[in-house]
């Protein structure tokens, strides 16, 4: 075998040992793309991290995976709009996905303790059904949830404004289809769930409070624990068995425009990480053309001794790849481990409460973890990829127009 | 005197009688005073804060029960400000909008033009609604009462202590607690003029015991009690030109 004909198997055996006659500068592509990879997926982690807890927050604290409720209602959140009756309920527990459904009545309210009063939105529940649809009973810090009427459960932060203790009477205040109308509660709970709006405003109410005080006899809405990220196909499949004046309102459709501004800010995530793994590519390119530059002499020597253009530029090409690769495994074992040790530790939680209230409005909660995929693997490899298509671009053409009798000379 | 003037005489000294061993009834007895039935006076609202006092002059009238109408005459950037409660409901007029705007039911509790007093000390019985009475202590001249809320009362107060002159059950004093049994808030009682029988306080003052400083006192004026006052006074006309 000569090195004018030599095989791919020569040929990546070649490259594979080009690698470590110069360590130094593998060394230094192995750290370049082990760096962009850590970054990548790292990158990644927080990002579908915060965007998990976005929808934790959303689904099990402020709102429900799926909803099912009046369009009215929807458009137009008042307790005139509330279901006109629930005999469907029983038939949409049933349904295949739907794990519980839990009938809420919620309206405005201004709370009022002996000190000062505040707004607030009030959730009327059964106590035992709300706690299969939501982390907020689970998340009550001091006290219980709530057993019967006459009983409140309020956000700890809500608590502290209104300077009302547990055991103690707050006044309910709203207006609805009963005219005017104000209960005297009793504190019974206090939530402390690390996400900012709960804390803020949660007020709970027993179901048969809520009727009384706004003379709606049904609900508002019946939440739904579904099988999560199916919470789309499960709301479609609801919508035949519910009555016709009824609509299945999954997560997206809840969350609104903050659902939208989450599907743009995945977009533009996606660009960011395009770019980290451009530059990556581009430190890599121009390490390998530096070598190249280096080794002219030694391209004129082996294309003197019968090598073709084309084979030294494979070369140049393969061991570029090589080089990557290892960078990428090596950025892999690094960058997932990283990443799941702050799927663990809240390092991210007290990074992004820095912010103050920027982020509170999305609902995420003081904890915020990092997710974990095989596909950041894939974003990874991008750089690879790109590092590739640069180094047959540049380097190798460069190699490929050599003169070998020049190149000897060369210093 | 005729015999039915004799026969009313009888009924209000039994009722007085009863009112001495049943706290329900002396409290009523004490609201009744406080409201003075029916009136039409000119009222001066005294605003006093630790950097400054405002002073309002406001013409109302009243039923002496859920229905009052007050109008802002002075000082001028205030004045054509109009409320008119009607049991629960609670409407103002404002006049650079010409606009009649709907409370929403927590105006009840709301400061009434930045004073110490609520919506609900203007006019309403919620302390003969949202409270159990007991007597806890009584002399010849004055009556001491201690209201309890009643289960699922709208009010946030622990307790009330009412204090009134005998005999004729004359309010002196309102003291608020929290519900740590800590004085809150102060309503005093003074001068009385007397009206069909009853003794209405025509000087009020209200303290908020949480803020030093911070005090409002109330003087009725060129007021007529027991007059008559038409029903179209409590409606959204009377509310925009006056009554």
């Amino acid at each position: 075998m000569t090195l004018k004909n030599a095989s791919a198997t020569a040929l990546s055996r070649l490259a594979w040992r080009n690698l470590w006659r110069h360590r130094r500068r593998t060394l230094l592509l192995v750290l370049v793309v082990a760096y962009a990879t850590i970054t990548t997926v790292l990158f990644w982690g927080v990002q579908d991290g915060f965007t998990q807890s976005v929808q934790i927050g959303n689904a099990r604290f402020l709102s429900a995976p799926a909803l099912i409720t009046t369009p009215q209602y929807f458009e137009d959140p008042d307790p005139e709009q509330g279901l006109p009756s629930l005999d469907f309920l029983a038939q949409v527990q049933t349904q295949p996905g739907v794990n519980a459904a839990a009938p809420r009545l919620e309206f405005p309210t201004l709370i009022r303790s002996a000190y000062t009063a505040d707004a607030a939105r009030a959730r009327g529940v059964e106590p035992l059904l709300e706690a299969r649809v939501s982390n907020i009973p689970t998340a009550i810090a001091q006290g219980r949830m709530l057993e019967k009427s006459g009983e409140v459960v309020l956000g700890r932060q809500l608590a502290e404004r209104l300077d009302a203790r547990l055991g103690e009477r707050v006044v309910l205040d709203t207006s609805a289809l009963a005219g005017p109308q104000a209960l005297g509660l009793q504190v019974v709970g206090l939530v402390d769930s690390g996400i900012a709006p709960v804390d803020r405003g949660t007020v709970l109410v027993h179901l048969e409070d809520a009727r009384v005080l706004t003379g709606l006899q049904t609900a508002t809405g019946v939440a739904l624990d579904v099988t999560r990220g199916q919470e789309a196909r499960i709301a479609e499949a609801l919508q035949p068995v519910l009555p016709q004046n009824l609509r299945a309102y999954d997560l997206t459709q809840l969350l609104g425009g903050l659902s939208s501004a989450i599907g743009t800010k995945q977009s533009s995530t996606f660009f960011i990480g395009m770019i980290f793994s451009l530059f990556a590519a581009l430190a890599v390119t121009s390490t390998v053309l530096v070598s190249v530059l280096e080794r002219t002499r030694e391209f004129g020597m082996m294309g003197a001794i019968g090598m073709n253009p084309h084979r030294l530029a494979q070369m140049i090409t393969l061991e570029t790849v090589f080089a990557t690769s290892i960078g990428w495994v090596v950025g892999l074992i690094l960058g997932y481990a990283l990443n799941l040790w702050m799927a663990t530790q809240n390092v991210l939680g007290p990074v992004f409460a820095s912010y103050g209230g920027a982020f509170e409005i999305l609902g995420t909660g003081s904890e915020i973890y990092t997710a974990q995929s095989p596909v950041y693997a894939l974003y990874a490899a991008l750089t690879i990829v790109l590092a590739a298509f640069f180094s047959i671009l540049i380097p190798a053409r460069r190699v490929q127009r050599l003169n070998p009798a020049e190149a000897m000379r060369t210093e | 005197m005729n015999v039915r003037l004799w026969l009313l005489l009888i009924l209000g000294l039994c009722s007085l009688g009863s009112a001495a061993t049943d706290p329900q009834a002396v409290l009523k007895a004490i609201v009744d005073n406080q409201r003075g039935g029916s009136v039409r006076a000119t009222l001066t609202l005294s605003v006093t804060r630790p950097d400054r006092q405002t002073q309002y002059v406001l013409e109302v009238v009243s039923d002496g029960n859920q229905r009052a109408l007050s109008r802002v005459k002075a000082p001028a950037r205030e004045a054509g400000q109009a409320f008119l409660r009607v049991g629960d409901n609670i409407q103002i007029y404002n006049p650079t909008l010409k606009r009649v705007l709907r409370l929403p039911p927590s105006g009840r509790s709301d400061s009434f033009l930045g004073s110490d007093l609520s919506y609900s000390d203007l006019a309403g019985r919620d302390l003969e609604q949202d409270f159990t009475a007991r007597i806890s202590a009584e002399t010849a001249d004055n009556i001491t009462l201690e209201l309890t809320p009643r289960p699922q009362a709208p009010t946030p107060y622990g307790k009330v202590v009412l204090q009134a002159r005998k005999p004729g059950f004359v309010p002196r004093e309102v003291l608020f607690f929290d519900q740590r049994g800590q004085a809150v808030r102060k309503i005093s009682f003074a001068q009385y003029v007397e009206v069909s029988g009853r003794s209405f306080p025509v000087q009020t003052t209200v303290e908020d015991l949480l803020r030093p400083g911070h005090r409002t006192s109330v003087i009725y004026s060129d007021y007529q009690f027991g007059v008559n006052i038409p029903e179209s006074c409590f409606t959204v006309r009377a509310l925009e030109a006056g009554c």
